[in-house]
């Protein structure tokens, strides 16, 4: 496989991969939606419940899979299939080459087999004189390119139409206009069907293993698949040992939640459960650890098992709607290739591919059995970090975030440059000089994104005590006599000052003793997030000494809550005490939109509508979507409190694309996120974009800047601020 | 209640549902399709190739009769080269074990080489069930696959034509599979042989 550097830029270059994918990944999120409500009415339950149960099944055989596999083997064998354990590709290769040359056969027909691409058997095959023909058509599609699929069920979705039509043209010497999608298929079907009939093997993969009657179950839509296994006379199945359930009730619990997840059908056209040979056929069954056996005893990824191949978690990923599956993953693509990876082809081929991870956490909310995979993702970076396998970016990083953990040497550094730039610095942003800004090195990080404004002073200059003006005071007081501790975020404190300014304003409008814990820095989340759990360990520690206390935490940094939430309590799971600490001090804060709407500071209905009717769109920070299940809340409490007109943004809670240092390590990535994100706020023709993390206001707002459009983006609090009574409709002078 | 579920499901994975009191009663439909005696499927004013499943043949020797009468030319897949035998039927007819009324699906047993390659090789396929086998989930079948358990078999739950849509995620009926599919419920319960 060429290098992962190679297949990233291959995919950046190819505007096909792009367009087509952003397109897939809409039709299958709209069509894949309705099939999970259709299905949540029909069961009367939700999909979290339903994936919990199929996740329930999963980890009793991962913790029991030896046991199930006896089971298995032994049904299976009753039935009169041979079953052979294999520990690696090679012996796997070696067992399927000689079941060939022992029934004597030179070619094979192959059903859909994700094993099969994980051993990379074709190669093996043809070094040994046997032909593979893939059936299914995408793959087969591949085949003929030469090429891999970059998709668990859709492997040619990074091809558009009229590129498979020249390679029909080409390979079978007779047109093909690529909107007649029809004729290719039949072609495909008048190819294939000969090969089916003078096949010496078939084989195929497995979508479950059912213990207690030895059936191998087998999902597809052409029919392909069964033809593959149930014409030749010898029949190789290749399955990973987590492939098995324990009943067939419960394969139907996965085939019920697998044809949704995968195309959005209730059921695929075939589902086979085979058992055995035919009379006259031999099976074969090959059950391959691989890496697998590894994962199970490691309780930070064993979950990863539960994986039913759906590929639903790189349909709702940003990152992979940019560059499609042949760089997001490896022969596994999209999340759960992010992980398995690191333990089927080893922790080098993994250390790229989870580099591209924004941590948005889309992944999660949509996969049927439920695996943590954003914080599977980050661990198996911790390990590509560990392993001291870093790209020369990813050492700059290091450096980078062993400077930022000493706060003093990240304010003097900050500052200076605050000064620095000081001539560069206009409307909230820094022009970088051209002779600069051309440079290669540079060019690729400001062509699309034009930095902030870097401040000289930060603000928690601004809002020590004695310096803050007497507060502008609404008629609604709910948090009279309260005092909040305000939480500012190392980012917005030193490069967004405005934000926590404006949230201080607006706290104290509402009658809160807002204070500033001196000693505050980082909750640690941009470390972890670069997989340095050390550092980070240390950060969150710190915060939770800075922070401990009775008052409300209030936060204008949504992600620093996700952090301290949900990384935090993962981080510190080995120190049952300073788990107490973070749970208790998760317990008691807020996110600023959380805090006015359920919170000690809720506000009335119009308590914030100062008449201004301008209308105003929003971008929902994307962990709050996935993590804090925040929803709508946003554009809710702006129609009711601020009695404004919000403009449903489409697509509102997928990645802007900043993705903490994503943005930085893989700049192209992050601007064809930010492009997507872009283009929808385009289709509101609203002025003034709102959304409630600094990093998304920081990073749309560059990319907004340098694409000359005319939006103003504002973090809720700027927002809200401004229609204070007698606030000034002008953003803040902290920048200035 | 299970039944109209049922039809729900076959008509939204694009087949076609019918039911009709017995076989005889479905002989007289297909002879009566009007799409059977077309070019399309390459017969003239004669009624095209059928073909029965080996283990349905068996079962039920009389429907060879039955579909010769009405003036099928009827094939049995059961010699050494079945597939040879129905390469490209136009028409054929299994029975199913049951059908289920959540997803709309059929469940066939096809162990034989000849049973599969019935459903595996025609362009359009029958499958036909008793309406008392309908089961209203897919537990249902699992029973079914249980009861069956450890027997060697190869069960299909199959759910409408075969289809692709793996270009550009655009949705193609029949690929490998058959392109057509009719599903046949037939209201007066019958004990397969016992109807011979
Ligand atoms: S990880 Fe989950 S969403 Fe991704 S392919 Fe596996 S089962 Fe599907």
């Amino acid at each position: 496989m060429r290098t992962f550097e190679e297949r990233y830029r291959t995919a950046l270059d190819d505007p096909d991969v792009r367009a087509g994918l952003t397109a897939f990944q809409r039709g299958w999120r709209e069509s894949r939606d309705a099939a999970i409500a259709e299905l949540e009415a029909a069961e009367g339950r939700s999909f979290d419940e339903l994936r919990q149960e199929l996740a329930a099944i999963k980890d009793d055989v991962i913790a029991n899979g030896d046991r199930y596999l006896d089971q298995f083997t032994a049904n299976a064998e009753a039935a009169g299939a041979e079953v052979t354990r294999v520990a690696t590709p090679g012996e796997a290769n070696e067992q399927i080459t000689r079941i060939c040359h022992d029934a004597g056969a030179t070619l094979m027909v192959k059903g859909k087999s994700m094993v099969s691409e994980e051993i990379g058997l074709n190669h093996h095959l043809e070094a040994a004189g046997i032909t593979p023909v893939e059936t299914d058509l995408g793959e087969w599609i591949l085949q003929l390119a030469g090429e891999t699929p970059s998709h668990l069920v859709m492997p040619a979705i990074h091809k558009r139409k009229e590129r498979i039509a020249e390679l029909f043209e080409r390979v079978l010497d007779r047109e093909f206009p690529p909107d007649d999608i029809d004729r290719m298929v039949k072609a495909a079907r008048t190819e294939l069907r000969e090969r089916f009939l003078a096949s010496g093997v078939g084989l195929s993969g497995t979508n479950a293993l059912v213990a207690e009657g030895g059936s191998v179950m087998l999902v597809c839509n052409e029919g392909n698949n069964r033809m593959s296994v149930a014409l030749p006379p010898v029949h190789i199945v290749t399955a990973g040992i987590e492939k098995m359930v324990p009943t067939y009730a419960d394969a139907m619990k996965q085939v019920r939640l697998l044809a949704r997840s995968a195309t959005a059908q209730p059921i695929t056209v075939y589902t086979n459960f085979v058992t055995g040979p035919r009379p006259g056929q031999r099976q074969h069954i090959l059950l391959l650890d691989n890496g697998r056996t590894a994962m199970a005893e490691d309780p930070d990824v064993a979950a990863a098992l539960r994986c039913i191949r759906c590929g639903a978690c790189a349909n709702v990923c940003p990152p992979y709607g940019v560059v499609g599956g042949h760089a997001f993953g490896h022969v596994y693509t999209g999340a759960i290739g992010l992980v398995n990876t690191a333990y089927h082809h080893g922790i080098e081929a993994a250390a790229g591919p989870q580099s591209l991870c924004v941590s948005c956490g889309a992944c999660a909310t949509v996969c049927p059995t439920d695996i943590p995979l954003p914080m599977q993702i980050l661990e198996v970076r911790s390990k590509v970090v560990d392993a001291g396998a870093p790209t020369p970016a990813g050492r700059a990083t290091q450096l980078a975030i062993a400077a930022f953990g000493q706060r003093w040497l990240f304010d003097l550094g900050i500052r200076a440059a605050g000064v620095v730039t000081t001539p560069l610095r206009s409307d909230g942003v820094t022009r970088v000089p051209r002779w600069l800004a051309e440079r290669p090195g540079v060019r690729e990080h400001v062509g699309w994104r034009t930095p902030p404004a870097l401040p000289v002073r930060p603000a928690r200059d601004h809002l020590k005590k004695g310096k803050l003006d007497e507060p502008s005071r609404l008629a609604a007081q709910p948090l009279a006599g309260r005092t909040v501790q305000l939480f500012l975020q190392c980012l917005s404190d030193r490069v967004a000052p405005d934000i926590p300014i404006a949230a201080a304003k607006l706290l104290r409008a509402a009658g809160a003793d807002v204070r500033l814990p001196r000693a505050q820095h980082c909750c640690g989340l941009p470390a972890f997030d670069a997989g340095e759990q050390d550092a980070a360990r240390t950060m969150v520690r710190q915060t939770i000494a800075t922070l401990e206390g009775v008052d409300d935490v209030v936060t204008p940094a949504s992600s620093c809550l996700a952090m301290l939430e949900h990384e935090a309590p993962h981080l510190l799971r080995d120190d049952l005490d300073d788990l107490e600490r973070a749970q208790q001090l998760a317990g008691r804060t807020y996110d600023l939109i959380s805090y006015l709407t359920t919170g000690p500071g809720r506000l009335p209905a119009g308590a914030l509508d100062n008449g201004d009717r301008t209308p105003v769109t929003v971008h929902r920070f994307c962990q709050s979507s996935t993590t804090l299940q925040r929803r709508d809340s946003v554009e809710r409490f702006l129609r009711d409190v601020a009695g404004v007109e919000v403009v449903p943004l489409p697509e509102a809670e997928v990645c802007c694309g900043f993705g903490g240092s994503t943005s930085i390590r893989s700049p192209e990535l992050s601007a064809g996120v930010l492009d997507r994100k872009l283009g929808c706020v385009d289709g509101t023709d609203v002025a003034i974009l709102i959304t409630d993390n600094p990093g998304c206001v920081l990073h749309l707002r560059g990319g907004i800047h340098a694409s000359g459009r005319q939006v103003e983006v504002l973090h809720l609090a700027e927002y809200l601020a401004r229609r204070l009574p007698g606030a000034d409709a002008t953003p803040g002078g902290a920048s200035a | 209640m299970g039944r109209e579920r049922f039809r729900t499901g076959v008509e939204a994975a694009s087949s076609r549902y019918v039911e009709l009191a017995d076989w005889g009663a479905l002989i007289a439909h297909l002879a009566a399709d009007p799409e059977l005696g077309s070019d399309r499927h390459g017969a003239g004013d004669r009624r095209p190739r059928v073909a029965l499943a080996p283990s349905l043949a068996h079962a039920q020797p009389d429907l060879v009769a039955g579909f010769t009468d009405a003036g099928f030319e009827v094939a049995v897949p059961d010699g050494d080269d079945p597939a040879a035998e129905v390469a490209d039927v136009p028409l054929a007819v299994v029975r199913a074990e049951l059908a289920v009324a959540e997803t709309g699906s059929v469940l066939v047993s096809e162990h034989a080489l000849g049973d599969r390659v019935v459903t595996m090789l025609c362009r359009r396929l029958v499958q036909v069930v008793d309406a008392d086998t309908i089961v209203d989930r897919l537990e249902g079948a699992a029973d079914w696959l249980r009861e069956h358990g450890g027997q060697p078999g190869f069960a299909s739950l199959m759910t409408g034509p075969s289809r692709t849509a793996d270009i550009e995620r655009s949705l193609t009926i029949g690929v490998q599979g058959p392109d057509e599919v009719d599903v046949v419920v037939l209201t007066t319960p019958s004990g397969g042989a016992d109807e011979a």
